[in-house]
């Protein structure tokens, strides 16, 4: 094949910002700020969680239908198979949820929708501007109550890049918000005792606020001798150090607050060296620390993603074989329809079940005023293929919320109509935060709740 | 798979409206949307969008819309190619064919002209965390893991982990920013007197109850380690020595004896950290080695708490011939004993010293590089202040500051004097002042809209960050200071790629062009490769880089990237690669004789097993592997939605993967892409997952006795037929040389300029490929015609 004339940019990549788009949270913002949660009330947090490349699903008269993901029966007459087993216990806490997608999802490309689970945007190939997540919604409601206002988290850590990026969360401009990834650091930065000398403490957060401070002084003269694009990532840039600013400050009003105690037994559970090289210890040390942030009430809003469509540049590729698979994540998911590949898969998504379930066992051991740590927390856990390759019916499980109104115990199917953006409505308003509309939602998912 | 999602068009709702004439006479309206209505619109338009792709809206408001302008052309390039219309369609005539490519290449054009002054510019980049690393130990000379905390950095689309555009500043950064340089600074700023020395000498192993099943002696075999042990007498930090002296029995016909010395103990894992780099020893005479450290840089035991209280030291001889391990004995003490091993080397240590608080002078020097002597003037002077702050923001600025900026500085100084105890703890909150500004954090070169010529200083960080992944050193800044570094480039770039930091730009371009790192992410499997060691992963991608570094150094043609008779070699890889007689760790040139089917990228075991599954080849994956890195022009990603293929066959899983990629193509959704995707991948059949020479395969599926011998004969896209790996080589060398020439200096010039390259940077991209092919295409002189670009040296 010879070279194209322009062959050259048929690579490249545009730096496309500065494109506005509507912003329907805005409105989820303002309602929220004229009636913020009472303080006396309950906390209400929600939890996203994600994996990559779909489930296993043969049909259910397949030899290894036993391995589909999907409940058999419908409603509350509904089995779980092979698969989700592991869930039993906690099936009155939950709900199975077929049918549900991102509509702008099955425009993307095949590989290309984890950036999109919790915004439901619409990533073309060129102009890759996402929006902001539910999860950050939620945080910018609730988070002026806890010392953090979300934890993000993911086993790559960072951003990723776009269409395969390594975080669920991005901010109010659609920004990526980069993902925690090492056990230690999150436990440090959320509950390490901190300075003991307070007053050494308060004076380096005084500073703090006094460098940023010049900081932005200082940078009105410099932003003027740059060009346009350059003042795109200068802006970036101060208004991470405006966010910071934020933090200095919500940190002052919480320096007097000790940090919460974690039990004995707490500490003795976690793993915090555990990284991607176990990873049966390594998810279950990031559920662990979702846990304790929820259950001392650091923060009210979580995501973490478990794994993603990275293929090789992710280090979860391999953790089916380090967990005795033979093969990768994305060959298991890939093979999903070869002889015995339902089965294989089946398994994966079978371990993965197992740690779902150990989360939500946690959540539910911890008793609160009204109900279960699980009671007053909405938990998502899915992807967004099926099957590999396929972004229609994401496999979902919305769990925990009893206190908050869920109805669980039921295997929901919707039609294709329904957009999932209805379900993030249905979570922000549960959780507390009055919200009309969420992206492309066009309702409620009122099923949920009677 | 490489992530590919920058092929086809958006639908570009916006900036709608002006779709009047833009090109000439041909008017848009007119002459061109009537032949998209008959030929394009059915399945890009309102109703389909096939590759997202959607004509009738598309703007053509190329001038002022980038995005519109790649779409564009992407609509060119495939009709250009002949791959629109799909070929059971109605054909463009001729004379439609070329009204509407002279309409867009005259738009185009016209666009590009209009943007020639503004775009193909370098953004405002910040330095990823491999340049933060390097410049914040330079810049300090303080040994330390400054990344440690900070987020992993995005890659670019093209795959590079410094582009200014994919390189995000976050709240989360910039707080571990501000959070690093303190407590780099708590480190580098000391108060006080010097601590005590401590001192340790040890000259038999001083620990039995330990973990593992080694035995402990002063003679070191696979099995021996010497265990010491400081239960409360050893440092919490600062600098320490560890000093090994050792005598060695070497073996004929076998490798030298490794030296490793672990320290530390991590109460958690129950393992000694091993931090220090192994050394070869290569001498039997009795010798002395000494590594130095930071003791905040290794994991300490909690005092008094715990099994096994006390900072370890653990000397080992990691020497492995790969021969089955001798069999444990149990003394009369009921000690474990292993029988020498008379075909291995042997360490025999002397003895082991173990120093605390070794500073050649107080304060050290990485202090007094700062608050520099001043004899006879108060430190709390503010001139003295003032002094040591222009100083240290030249230095971290790269460039002359002014003195408003310093007198800047100066103020916060003296604002928060009175909140701090100490002048100590106020320089060094000052000072890390100075290291969250964009200036230290970001390449800064300020310009307006329009294109300029660097100033020498930021020439000299171009150069620098280059070569070197850190600050200009002070030779640059001098040669900048003066005016001079244009005017000496070629030598300064011979200087600078003879010195040992250039090894980071070998090491982060092929990393990062060819994605060497992926072979972490593989997890070989290890019923198809028993006894696979994954510490071999790193000598594979040693084997790149030394191929590259060793091309570079001579001046060699890039070309022997492609097709070489000599590769680089360590004893690891030469005995992975089954060649006899290379022994020890160090890569050197070997020479390689046809029958071994080696030389050149596609036979490196790093890019083949990183292209791989682990158990085996993935024809696929190597096949995007080679259009996209070698050739860049990496396939369109899998669409949305792709139907799972229902095997009609019972016997799918039975046959090769060749004939299972055959099946797939009869499939045509499938087929548009593999047909021009799987051959380069089948052709390179012979290598299995870790890169191994075979001539069989076992079956992937069912009982695996079953062998199929291996066929890597194809025929390419463009209808050559290629016999196997040898072939594929030569052909690439040969055919597909000045395409992957340019493919190369794409890469090498988006690498140097820290950003994706864009259609205005195609006349520099021909210039450099010119003058690259005219000089026979040698490495070096090909990275003295970039640094000479016109995009390198503008901003």
């Amino acid at each position: 094949m010879a070279i194209k004339s322009w062959h050259l940019d048929r690579r490249t990549f545009l730096m496309g910002t500065g494109v506005s788009l509507g912003l329907p949270w805005l409105e989820c913002m303002a309602k929220a700020d004229e009636s913020p949660v009472p303080v006396d009330q309950p906390a209400r947090r929600i939890c996203g969680l994600y994996f990559g490349f779909g489930v296993a699903l043969p049909p259910e008269n397949h030899e290894h239908a036993l391995w589909r993901w999907f409940p058999q029966g419908e409603g509350r007459e509904y089995q779980f198979t092979e698969t989700l087993k592991p869930l039993e216990a906690q099936r009155e806490k939950l709900t199975i949820l077929g049918g549900l997608s991102h509509p702008n999802g099955r425009r993307m490309g095949a590989h290309d929708t984890a950036d999109t689970f919790l915004t439901g945007a619409f990533l073309n190939n060129k102009l890759l501007v996402n929006t902001i997540s539910v999860d950050q919604v939620a945080a910018k409601a609730l988070g002026d109550q806890t010392r953090f206002s979300s934890l993000v988290m993911s086993t790559d850590g960072g951003v990723g890049e776009p269409t395969r990026s390594s975080t669920l969360s991005y901010n109010d401009k659609g920004r990526p918000l980069p993902a925690l990834y090492q056990p230690q650091q999150i436990f440090d930065r959320f509950f390490a005792a901190g300075d003991p000398d307070t007053i050494a403490e308060r004076r380096r957060l005084k500073s703090a606020a006094s460098m940023l401070d010049r900081v932005l002084d200082d940078s009105h003269s410099l932003r003027n001798r740059l060009g346009n694009q350059d003042r795109e990532k200068l802006d970036e840039y101060l208004a991470a150090v405006r966010q910071i600013e934020q933090g200095v400050e919500r940190s002052q009003g919480w320096l007097e607050i000790p940090r919460p105690e974690l039990r004995d037994e707490e500490r003795k559970a976690l793993h915090l060296d555990s990284n991607d090289e176990a990873p049966l210890q390594f998810i279950r040390t990031m559920y662990d620390l979702i846990y304790l942030a929820f259950r001392t009430d650091s923060t009210r809003v979580a995501t973490y993603q478990i794994t993603n469509m990275a293929d090789c540049s992710s280090k979860a590729a391999k953790f089916p074989q380090l967990q005795g698979f033979k093969d990768s994540l994305h060959t298991l998911a890939h093979d999903w329809d070869k002889p015995g590949g339902s089965e294989r898969l089946g398994q994966w998504d079978r371990f993965m079940a197992e740690q779902f379930a150990y989360f939500l066992n946690r959540l539910e051991s911890a008793q609160e005023q009204n109900g279960t740590l699980l009671d007053n927390s909405l938990v998502l856990y899915g992807s967004s293929n099926s099957v590999t390759h396929d972004n229609n019916n994401y496999p979902l499980i919305l769990a925990g919320g009893s206190e908050m109104g869920l109805k669980h115990g039921r295997y929901l199917k919707f039609s294709d109509q329904v957009p999932m953006s209805n379900l993030f409505v249905t979570m922000l308003n549960r959780a507390g935060v009055e919200c009309p509309a969420f992206a492309d939602s066009t309702g409620e998912l009122n099923e949920l709740l009677s | 798979m490489p992530a590919q999602h920058f092929i086809f068009i958006l639908v570009v709702c916006c900036g709608l409206g002006s779709r009047g004439s833009s090109a000439g006479e041909i008017q848009f309206e007119r002459d061109i949307l009537p032949i998209l209505q008959t030929h394009c619109i059915r399945c890009h338009g309102p109703e389909v969008q096939e590759a997202n792709v959607r004509l009738d809206i598309l703007s053509t408001n190329l001038i002022e819309d980038r995005a519109v302008t790649e779409s564009w052309h992407e609509v060119l390039n495939v009709l250009q190619a002949g791959e629109m219309p799909p070929k059971d369609e109605p054909q463009l005539s001729g004379n439609e064919l070329s009204t509407v490519t002279d309409w867009v290449s005259n738009s185009i054009k016209a666009a590009l002209a209009a943007r020639q002054k503004t775009d193909g510019r370098v953004v405002l980049r910040r330095l990823n965390r491999v340049e933060y690393q390097h410049t914040m130990q330079d810049l300090l000379g303080l040994e330390m893991d400054y990344a440690r905390d900070l987020p992993p950095d995005a890659m670019s689309a093209d795959g590079f982990r410094n582009n200014g555009s994919s390189l995000q500043m976050s709240s989360l950064q910039l707080e571990y920013y501000l959070a690093t340089a303190r407590r780099a600074m708590d480190r580098v700023i000391v108060q006080g007197e010097q601590a005590p020395a401590i001192d340790h000498t040890f000259t038999a192993t001083s620990i039995d109850n330990w973990l593992g099943d080694a035995e402990r002696s002063n003679l070191l075999g696979r099995r021996q380690e010497f265990l010491v042990k400081m239960v409360d007498n050893y440092p919490n930090d600062g600098d320490f020595l560890v000093r090994v002296q050792l005598t060695a029995d070497l073996k004929p016909a076998t490798g030298y004896p490794l030296l490793e010395v672990s320290v530390g103990y991590q109460v958690d894992t129950e393992i000694l950290m091993c931090e220090f780099d192994l050394v070869e020893v290569t001498s039997p005479e009795s010798q002395t080695f000494e590594f130095r450290g930071r003791l905040e840089n290794f994991p300490l035991p909690v005092r008094g708490q715990g099994k096994f209280p006390g900072l370890v030291v653990r000397v080992r001889n990691v020497y492995d011939d790969k021969s089955p391990l001798p069999t444990p004995q149990k003394d009369a003490g009921g000690k474990t004993t292993y029988p020498g091993e008379a075909h291995l080397p042997i360490l025999m240590i002397q003895s082991v010293e173990f120093h605390g608080n070794t500073y050649v002078q107080w304060p050290p020097d990485s202090h007094r590089r700062i608050l520099f002597d001043a004899p006879g003037v108060d430190r709390e002077d503010t001139a003295y202040v003032a002094q040591v702050l222009q100083r240290f923001m030249t230095r971290a600025f790269r460039r002359n500051v002014t003195e408003a900026e310093v007198a800047r500085l100066v103020a916060f100084y003296q604002e928060i004097r009175p909140e701090f105890p100490s002048f100590e703890e106020t320089i060094r909150e000052t000072l890390a002042l100075v290291l969250i500004q964009p200036d230290f954090l970001f390449l800064l070169e300020p310009a307006g809209d329009e294109k300029r010529s660097l100033d020498e200083f930021e020439l000299a960080s171009r150069l620098s960050y280059f070569f070197w992944s850190t600050l200009p050193d002070e030779r640059l800044i001098e040669l900048a200071t003066a005016e001079t570094l244009r005017a000496n480039m070629a030598g300064e770039v011979e200087r600078m790629l003879a010195d040992r930091r250039a090894q980071r730009f070998v090491q982060q371009f092929t990393d990062q062009w060819l994605r060497l790192n992926v072979v972490d992410n593989v997890a070989v499997n290890r019923d198809r490769f028993p006894g696979f060691d994954d510490r071999l992963k790193q000598d594979m991608c040693a084997e790149t880089h030394t191929v590259f570094e060793e091309l570079l150094r001579e001046n060699l043609s890039a070309t022997q990237l492609l097709a070489a008779d000599f590769t680089m070699l360590n004893e690891p890889m030469a005995k992975h690669y089954g060649i006899k007689g290379v022994f020890g760790r160090s890569f050197r040139r070997v020479p390689l004789s046809p029958e071994l089917h080696r030389g050149g990228l596609l036979s490196h075991a790093s890019i083949l097993l990183s292209n791989s599954s682990g158990a085996d080849s993935h024809p696929v994956r190597r096949a995007v592997w080679i259009r996209d890195r070698l050739l860049n022009d990496p396939p369109a990603p899998p669409p949305p939605n792709v139907p799972s293929l229902e095997e009609a066959n019972p016997e799918f899983h039975r046959l090769s993967v060749r004939e299972q990629l055959e099946i797939h193509r009869t499939v045509e959704s499938c087929n548009q892409c593999h047909r021009s995707l799987d051959p380069w991948g089948i052709a390179l059949e012979n290598f299995d997952a870790v890169g191994k020479w075979r001539t069989d395969i076992p079956q992937s599926a069912g009982d695996g006795a079953n062998v199929q011998s291996v066929n890597a004969t194809v025929v390419l896209p463009d209808g050559r037929e290629v016999a196997g790996a040898d072939d594929l080589r030569e052909y690439l060398a040969g055919d597909r040389k000045q395409q992957f020439a340019r493919s190369l200096v794409s890469r090498l010039l988006t690498y140097a300029l820290g950003r994706s390259l864009e259609l205005t940077d195609q006349s520099a991209v021909d210039n450099v490929l010119e003058q690259f092919a005219e000089d026979d295409y040698r490495l070096k002189g090909l990275i003295h015609k970039v640094v000479l670009s016109e995009p390198f040296q503008t901003k």
